[in-house]
């Protein structure tokens, strides 16, 4: 018999510790890895990530800053976290935010100055999640429909999303382009009544809504009826069709709200710390950070809100690094080591690794002797 | 008006649809393994960083390319141990390499003291023939005025065809990506296969990229994103290959076509430079999404090649 040095075996239900265990591990082996590369390129790990904690909550303005970038990291993390539960894989959301932006901007712009805010504010909100929806119902509708995979038409919506903000800005002159400023195109800014009022420091009441969206989804997926159906369709589609469950409806019904919740990220951001279709300031890879969120909160929409808070600290801490001559880029490559280890750690959740038991081998190898 | 502008498109086509070919057949055989790769953008940036600086420090273009498609096959190790060995999801794993490869790139081409940022490369890869076949109409530039990369793309999907359905070791790999179970019961190693074929995927990725900043024709710099969205339109073109390699040549050109029609309509003056060429820019993507839903919606997907295995992790019978 071939003695095996391990034995992997399916784990039942893994402990809260380990739920918490294996994100904090993913967030520090991706530091081990940016260190190593750090110290190939002759900088001091330490001090880099000294200056990154400071630039992400040293103080309290640089954690109003880290909180802002948290509001748009909630939704997209939420947009995610949504769809990949139900195996839906919307990974459009750099798109559905771009659109949700678009969406909120125009309507903001349309609105003007005559609308209260009690009102105009609102319907800018709405106006986004109507925004991201619609741009993700261009691929959830084929999916859902004809069976077309979402992965590529998501993400080549991405990019068309991106080239018609350049085509409203750079590309023309429409009414979401600053006319005061023909030499430098920039978004046309939102009339005051439509913005989201600040309350300490830059930071806006965007990051209390995005955080009682998060309660919402919570409750929707976890205490509802309609939740628990969808949780069905998540873990089996044949066991939710023979539950009589409409399969369909559930998958077109999920991607539309993760297109939705997107859709708001870009829409609290355009309407919080913006105030323009600006694409440099919306450009910053807040749907491709929301599937990092999603991943290392471990698709718990409750565990997103910290975890959105980490992420947006690390995004801003990427120009505290370029004012220092370390590539912002540290930031991405950590990020990707952090998405890397996170998917790693799902395998360690669902197993559990042992040595061989010694104990009872020998003993049933010594029983095998005696007889 | 310039009389022979198709002719410069379609040559300039098929310059920007070389790298599209490395990269679409690359990642063809490793879905062919049942391995679905979204690390490929990654990947490329990765393997055109590596490629670079080894030009830059040795001036040596082969070597350059040499290095690029070690990088690119030693990169993509991450997303074949994450996805066979781990077995974890495809999709977020190659997202991941995507995530860690486009910062690992942009990380290395500003760190140090002497960043290679903004730097033309040390050697290029230039048109092989000048004057002679290459100066004769239509053909020479569309057949004749390549470098040798254009001409190797050619060779690579020819021999990756020929590789995939006339060999032996093609048949296992395409018995690993249609049915692993069976195969292993044929006396298949899934696991090894599957490695194997992500990595020389990561390797022809590593060209991809490398082609991107050391072409004389496009833009040998290095810049932060000098592949655009290469990786992710490689992605699709595999579905517009219906997952054959010699395919991937017509499916990359026809890419490299729509990529560059702005810039040839600009110089064919009014009214055609009046179109906007952002919106312009956004012609692969839109032929990416309808010939997904026209040609591999639902089970047309099957029909046309797609493995039945892609993306389903492996589970060896529990022992």
């Amino acid at each position: 018999m071939t003695q095996r040095r391990f034995i992997v075996e399916p784990r039942g239900l893994a402990s809260a510790q380990l739920n918490i265990a294996v994100p904090v591990f993913s967030v520090l082996a991706a530091l081990v890895v940016g260190a190593v590369f750090l110290a190939i390129t002759g900088e001091n790990p330490l001090e880099v990530y000294g200056k990154m904690v400071d630039a992400a909550v040293g103080s309290s303005r640089a954690i109003s800053e880290t909180l802002i970038t948290t509001t748009p990291l909630i939704l997209t993390g939420l947009a995610a976290a949504v769809a990949f539960k139900m195996l839906v894989w919307n990974i459009g959301g750099e798109g559905q935010f771009l659109f949700g932006a678009i969406f909120a901007s125009g309507v903001a712009i349309w609105l003007g100055d005559s609308v209260p805010s009690a009102l105009a504010i609102p319907v800018v909100i709405i106006a986004s999640a109507i925004g991201g929806a619609a741009w993700a119902s261009i691929a959830a509708i084929p999916r859902v429909y004809l069976g077309t995979n979402e992965i590529i038409t998501t993400l080549m919506l991405n990019f068309i999303a991106l080239n018609i903000m350049n085509y409203l800005i750079f590309g023309s002159n429409s009414p979401w382009r600053d006319p005061d400023s023909p030499q430098f195109p920039q978004g046309r800014p939102m009339p005051d009544s439509t913005r989201i009022p600040e309350f300490w420091n830059r930071l806006d009441y965007g990051i209390l809504i995005a955080i009682a969206i998060a309660l919402i989804v919570y409750f929707l997926i976890y205490k509802t009826r309609w939740g628990f159906e969808l949780r069905v369709v998540g873990d089996s589609a044949n066991t939710a069709r023979y539950a009589g469950i409409g399969v369909s409806k559930k998958i077109l019904a999920v991607f539309l709200l993760s297109g939705a919740l997107a859709g708001l990220a870009g829409g609290l951001f355009i309407a919080g710390p913006v105030g323009g279709l600006d694409p440099r300031s919306l450009v910053l890879g807040f749907g491709f950070t929301g599937i990092i969120v999603a991943a290392l909160a471990r698709l718990n929409p409750i565990a997103i809100i910290p975890v959105a808070f980490l992420m947006g600290g690390l995004i801003n801490a990427g120009p505290a690094l370029q004012s220092i001559g370390i590539p912002s880029a540290t930031v991405t490559m950590l990020q990707g080591a952090i998405l890397i280890f996170a998917v790693a750690g799902e395998f360690f959740i669902a197993n559990r690794i042992r040595r061989p038991d010694r104990k009872t081998e020998d003993a049933s190898e010594k029983a095998g002797a005696a007889v | 008006m310039n009389e022979t502008w198709p002719i410069e498109l379609l040559a300039a086509a098929m310059v920007l649809g070389t790298p599209l070919i490395f990269a679409t057949v690359g990642e063809i055989i490793a879905e062919r393994s049942g391995i679905l790769n979204l690390g490929v953008q990654g990947t490329m940036l990765v393997g055109a960083v590596s490629a670079f600086w080894a030009t830059f420090n040795t001036g040596n273009l082969m070597l350059g390319l040499l290095t690029g498609i070690i990088a690119g096959a030693l990169i993509s190790v991450i997303h074949a141990f994450l996805s066979v060995s781990l077995r974890v999801s495809q999709i977020v794993s190659g997202l991941a390499l995507t995530l860690f490869g486009t910062g690992l790139a942009s990380f290395l081409g500003r760190a140090g003291d002497n960043p290679l940022v903004g730097n033309p490369s040390a050697a290029v890869f230039k048109p092989i023939l000048e004057g002679g076949l290459a100066d004769l109409p239509v053909v020479g530039p569309l057949l004749f005025g390549h470098d040798i990369i254009v001409y190797m793309a050619w060779v690579v999907a020819g021999a990756a065809s020929y590789y995939m359905f006339r060999t032996k070791a093609g048949l296992s790999l395409r018995a690993v990506g249609e049915d692993p179970a069976s195969a292993e019961a044929a006396g298949v190693n899934v696991s090894r296969i599957r490695y194997v074929h992500v990595m020389i995927g990561g390797a022809l990725s590593g060209v991809g990229g490398a082609y991107f900043v050391l072409s004389v024709r496009l833009v040998p710099t290095w810049q932060d994103s000098p592949i655009g969205a290469a990786g992710w339109i490689a992605i699709a073109l595999v579905i517009l290959a219906s997952w054959r390699p010699w395919r991937a040549i017509f499916a990359a050109y026809l890419f490299g076509a729509a990529a560059r029609l702005g810039l040839t309509l600009q110089t064919l003056g009014e009214p055609w430079s009046n179109v906007p060429s952002t919106l312009l820019a956004t012609l692969p993507f839109v032929l990416a999404i309808i010939a997904m839903i026209v040609f591999a919606s639902g089970e047309r997907a099957r029909h046309l090649g797609a493995p039945a295995a892609l993306g389903i992790p492996y589970f060896r019978e529990q022992r």
